[in-house]
């Protein structure tokens, strides 16, 4: 977002960043096997740098003291040569990784509290438009600040996609950790060492088993034959997996061939049932961002770090239930200082209520710097 | 070893069928046997038994089931590889790692689903599974159904291309997957399949016997006219993704999906038509014409859904480990650009 890099507000944020780098450093969560890993961060002036490589906290610390960026990224892969170019660092493993994204749920709500920013001058809107009212630019980008509902279903999908993790997959509680992203999702770390090694393509069915992606008829027991279908349920049974899933939500069990068949028969045959089934299974499944998990070699924001999004904390959380972001991944300084915000507006921070109105504002640092990462204020001097 | 105890071995009927184990080496070095007794003619029926297999193999195309004597198996599993190495043809190698594979699935099957004593059951997975690739398998409850870890059963089954392996299509608990007998073994194909590979490249053969070499030799002639077309394909001019994936496949080796689609994706978009495409999938070891045809022919929008493939972009190859790139991909978001890079600067 452009005026995030308008000189006032990006050194205004970066110096807000600096000091919690400084001071709060002990939050940092430093990835086992640091020297193994690739680093790389954003810059204020949107400049990506890559391919870094600490061999402990302390020197970590010291280049973010340093650099203060608007964001910071960790592999979850480990490499032998973690500074060399992507051909040449060998591979040794990689945390297997989720990304639970407000996005890929769909929340009915999102219009309600969606502002469409260009990205030349930085006017802002409430409506989508194909081009900037003041400017004409044609890059618009979307900035949204979840509401309460929004922030619920994000947990709730988290929590479902620990139950895969855990009943199907068997990964131990503590091999998991969940992570609020900062600004509008979570992140799963797993660290469990026999999925370390599982290669893309591994990871990318492990997705789609997560997702509901690729059920077929045969796997519940409805096949194919010359002139329709029958039914024989598999040997390996219907009791575990996506089969109980799909078996609990049609009713049946190993023993109800007749009204399995019924059903398929109600739904107009193989090929129907087929649509209907993959249905059912995507509505069941988790809506992660596929692309995260299958990427062996992504360097992932890194937990413990400011989200240069939002200006909140990637924290994380011991106890999803009570468990509540927008306290806990608060963590810039509170001095009062003043913003222009370019809308009207109703924000939750850090245990604080603030009614923002289109117009000059004074406000705690943190709830400034919020306003600012997302495109929805300017800093004033 | 421990949970199995000492007590139960391999027998000499069970080294014919597995004639890849430690065991069956030792056989050998036991009876002292040496390689120039091959040249002596009371082994001709060991050497026309190793043509018998490999024409079975390479020119039908075929496993090659019959089972024979111990002693005779032992030695052709060992005089085929040893004909393979001279006749040294890429594509032959391959080919026979794999069908000896599937040989081996289906005595392994056999074995493990008619076998009465459960400790030699055990034994059996042993040996193959955790001994010689590292799987921890067991039997449920049920002994015909057999229960891995999802990892372990994850590493292998998201290589094969068929719907049915997808993990959402298997019994899957409490980090388990279960299987059956005949999904157990097809399970390993590739690594029994590699493992033979290995010992062939890996073979010295100081001197190879005289009546050994001239098998080969005919074998070689015979066999090099199958493999000759691969010529037309000059690797040169593509990136080095495409390259890759056209010297894995020259060499018989079989491409992952993802592998596929960029493959014919890229060669329809610099305008090969569908012919020419089939004949470069000729020599996969699973090739089927029909069902090649029909794969591309659906990705040129031909077919089924008629919706036009394009070429994945390399943030996409890179994802799924296909990019290789070189520093003439400097710039480029799609291999497609490669070649009209090269054109602009020339
Ligand atoms: S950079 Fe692109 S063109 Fe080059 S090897 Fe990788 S995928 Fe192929
Ligand atoms: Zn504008
Ligand atoms: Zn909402």
């Amino acid at each position: 977002m452009s005026l995030k890099t308008s000189s006032d507000n990006s050194s205004f944020l970066k110096g807000l960043f600096r000091e919690y780098y400084f001071k709060d450093s002990n939050s940092l969560g430093t990835p086992s096997m640091i020297e193994k890993r690739e680093f790389g961060y954003m810059s204020f002036d949107s400049i990506m740098v890559r391919h870094l490589s600490f061999r402990n906290k302390k020197e970590l610390i010291a280049r973010l003291v340093q650099e203060s960026p608007s964001d910071v990224y960790c592999s979850n892969g480990y490499y032998k040569f973690p500074t060399n170019s992507v051909q040449s660092k060998e591979w040794e493993g990689a945390d297997l990784i989720f990304d639970i994204d407000l996005k890929d749920l769909n929340m009915p709500c999102s219009s309600e509290h969606s502002f469409y920013v260009c990205d030349q001058c930085g006017a802002c809107n409430v409506s989508f438009l194909n081009a900037c009212t003041v400017c004409l630019g044609r890059k618009i980008s979307r900035s949204t600040i979840p509401c309460r509902k929004c922030l619920i279903s994000l947990k709730k999908e988290t929590q479902r996609l620990i139950e895969f993790l855990h009943g199907d997959l068997g990964i131990a509680d503590g091999s998991i950790e969940i992570f609020f992203s900062g600004n509008a999702g979570y992140h799963i770390h797993v660290s469990d060492s026999e999925f370390k090694t599982l290669d893309s393509r591994a990871r990318s069915d492990l997705v789609d088993y997560i997702c509901g992606n690729g059920i077929m008829n045969e796997s519940i027991g409805v096949r194919k034959s010359k002139n329709g279908f029958y039914i024989k349920f598999p040997k390996s049974g219907m009791v575990f997996g996506w089969r109980r899933r799909v078996a609990s939500e049609f009713g049946i069990n190993q023993s109800s061939i007749s009204k399995l068949k019924r059903i398929v028969e109600s739904n107009g045959g193989y090929s129907q049932f087929k649509d209907d089934l993959s249905a059912k299974a995507k509505s069941i499944g988790v809506r992660i961002d596929p692309h995260v998990t299958t990427d062996i070699h992504r360097i992932f924001r890194m937990p413990g770090t400011i989200n240069g999004k939002s200006s909140l904390l990637k924290v994380k959380s011991t106890n999803l239930e009570t468990f509540n972001p927008l306290d806990s991944a608060c963590v810039l300084d509170d001095r009062q200082v003043y913003i222009r915000s370019k809308v009207n507006l109703k924000l939750y921070l850090h245990e604080n209520y603030f009614r923002i109105k289109n117009s000059i504002e004074r406000l705690p640092a943190y709830a400034a710097a919020y306003m600012i990462c997302k495109g929805l204020a300017d800093f004033i001097k | 070893m421990n949970s199995i105890g000492l007590a139960i071995k391999l027998g000499p009927a069970d080294l014919a069928k597995y004639p890849f184990l430690e065991e069956a080496s030792e056989y050998i070095r036991e009876t002292r046997f040496a390689i120039e007794e091959l040249d002596r003619p009371e082994m001709d029926h060991i050497l026309r038994r190793s043509v018998d297999i490999l024409e079975t193999e390479i020119s039908a195309g075929k496993v090659y089931t019959n089972l024979d004597k111990y002693e005779i198996e032992i030695l052709s599993f060992l005089v085929t590889l040893i004909m393979i190495k001279s006749i040294d043809l890429e594509p032959v190698t391959k080919k026979h790692s794999l069908l000896e594979a599937m040989r081996t699935e289906k005595f392994l099957a056999e074995d493990l689903f008619k076998e009465k004593s459960l400790p030699k059951k055990k034994l059996l997975l042993h040996k193959i599974f955790q001994e010689l690739f590292d799987i921890d398998i067991h039997f449920d409850l049920d002994l015909t159904i057999f229960r891995l870890s999802v990892p372990d059963y994850l590493m292998r089954a998201s290589k094969m291309n068929e719907q049915e392996w997808k993990l959402i299509n298997r019994s899957v608990h409490s980090g388990y997957v279960y299987i059956d007998t005949d999904e157990a073994v097809r399970l390993i194909r590739s690594e029994l399949s590699n493992l033979i590979y290995d010992r062939i490249k890996t073979m010295k053969i100081p001197l190879v016997p005289e009546r050994v070499k001239i098998c080969a030799e005919e074998l070689r002639k015979k066999f090099s006219i199958y493999y000759t077309y691969r010529k037309h394909h000059i690797v040169s001019d593509y990136p080095p993704c495409i390259k890759h994936a056209i010297e894995m496949m020259n060499t018989g080796e079989n491409l992952p999906h993802s592998a596929r689609v960029m493959l014919a994706t890229y060669m329809l978009t610099i305008g090969k038509n569908t012919d020419e495409i089939v004949t470069m999938f000729q020599n996969s070891p699973d090739y089927n014409e029909k069902v090649t045809r029909y794969q591309i022919e659906h990705l040129a929008g031909n077919k089924g859904s008629r919706i036009k493939y394009s070429v994945p972009s390399c943030k996409r190859l890179h994802s799924e480990d296909l990019c290789f790139a070189t520093v003439d991909c400097e710039n480029i978001l799609n291999p497609i650009q490669f070649g009209r890079k090269k054109a602009n600067a020339q």
